[in-house]
């Protein structure tokens, strides 16, 4: 289980803000906690899996996709701030995410 | 990018006009207006009332596939007065019709008569059954297959676009109640793709058969740009290969991920959808050594 430290939430909020902001061709400035990922910056499922496969590469991630699909029914994910919020937990607990429901 | 190798892509159907790139193109409306009036006349069917936002047509099979091809048409001819020279087409399922007359290999209305014919004898062939495909992101083709076994659907994997992003072909009945058992089992996104054509399955054999007699009596010619197979990733330069490439389009699954990596791997540096939107653009991110996928647009600054 990795920790999650100050330094590893302020990465993963600016790579998801510098994803969105690139893939969505809105300025960084205009990206924010609330901003919804689908009305605001018109974002799918694509750009999740993206961004995913992103946070897997650097950080050597072991999780399958369908953990994080079965997770994100029960939370589902609307604003930025909710992925990020996902993104750290999915870095933090991996293949063992959906034990956080039980 | 004018010194990349450039490939032109031929999406199947628009779904969606909200980022239109024409709208910037001057030169795009009168050149989509002028192939839109050929179109109109050739096939006998209402195209002209066509408008991006008040009359898209997206729910007319028939008629999207005709603008789609217009569209397509419309882009290359914009790209290609301006100078760019593609090196290489592709159409992504039937997008291989504006792929074809992008590539010099039959005429503008030669594309509409194929558009034409095969949705005639796909329907003779479909007729009284409901069938439908949907687009499944995030499970794997053994999460897919486990799913049907499981649950005892008649689906076929009808294109791969990533290990992660597949299109399914089945009954509608069959395709449904998948929609609902991949989001049970963790699938990022399940919807159908609002078509009633279980394009490039077994069950359109039939329909392919009777389109074969069209394409091998039409004015078929060898193409001027080469043409990627999306069947089996083979480069098609002559006119015996296209036809039959056009036959088999109709009933044989296509692998959109295995098409890109041969297409990079073969010196394309440089990809451009000839539609509205860049739907086919995120995939290839996924690819390494991936060479860029930009809107048609961007080819001309």
């Amino acid at each position: 289980m990795a920790k999650i430290t100050e330094n590893t939430r302020n990465e993963v909020r600016e790579a998801v803000i510098a994803f969105f902001a690139e893939e969505c061709e809105a300025d960084t400035s205009q990206i924010h906690d609330h901003t919804s990922i689908i009305k605001d910056l018109d974002g799918d499922s694509l750009m999740f899996l993206e961004l995913i496969e992103v946070f897997k590469k650097r950080y050597n991630l072991d999780i399958e996709l369908k953990t994080i699909g079965k997770y994100a029914v029960k939370h589902p994910v609307q604003t930025i701030g909710q992925l990020i919020e996902m993104q750290l937990l999915i870095i933090e607990h991996e293949n063992r995410l959906l034990e956080l429901d039980k | 990018m004018a010194e990349d190798n450039i490939a032109l892509v031929f999406p199947a159907f628009i779904s969606d006009y909200r980022d239109d790139p024409s709208l910037s193109v001057p030169a795009f409306p009168e050149i989509f207006r002028e192939y839109l009036e050929k179109a109109a006349a050739f096939t006998q069917v209402d195209l002209l009332s066509f408008h991006p936002q008040t009359n898209p047509m997206l729910d007319d099979e028939l008629r999207n596939q005709y603008i789609t091809y217009v569209y397509g048409c419309s882009c290359a001819e914009v790209l290609m007065r301006s100078g760019v020279r593609p090196v290489m087409t592709a159409g992504y399922s039937m997008g291989i019709y504006a792929a074809l007359f992008t590539s010099g290999s039959v005429s503008f209305e030669t594309g509409l008569l194929f558009i034409q014919k095969a949705y005639e004898a796909i329907r003779k062939c479909l007729s009284g059954v409901h069938y439908g495909m949907c687009g499944v992101i995030g499970l794997t083709e053994k999460d897919i297959r486990d799913i049907a076994g499981q649950y005892k659907l008649n689906l076929v994997i009808a294109n791969r676009n990533s290990d992660h992003s597949f299109t399914l072909a089945g009954s509608s009945f069959h395709i449904n109640v998948f929609i609902v058992k991949a989001h049970e089992e963790g699938a990022l996104h399940a919807r159908s793709l609002g078509v009633t054509i279980p394009y490039h399955t077994n069950l359109l054999a039939p329909a392919a058969r009777d389109l074969y007699e069209t394409v091998f009596s039409a004015d078929v010619h060898s193409p001027e740009i080469p043409l990627i197979s999306l069947l089996n990733q083979e480069l098609i330069t002559d006119a015996e290969r296209a036809r039959e490439e056009v036959v088999n389009n109709i009933f044989t699954p296509f692998n959109w991920l295995a098409t890109q990596k041969q297409m990079f791997l073969s010196g394309i540096g440089v990809l451009t959808e000839c539609g509205p939107s860049l739907s086919l653009r995120r995939n290839s991110k996924f690819i390494p050594g991936a060479g860029k996928f930009v809107p048609w647009n961007a080819l001309l600054d």
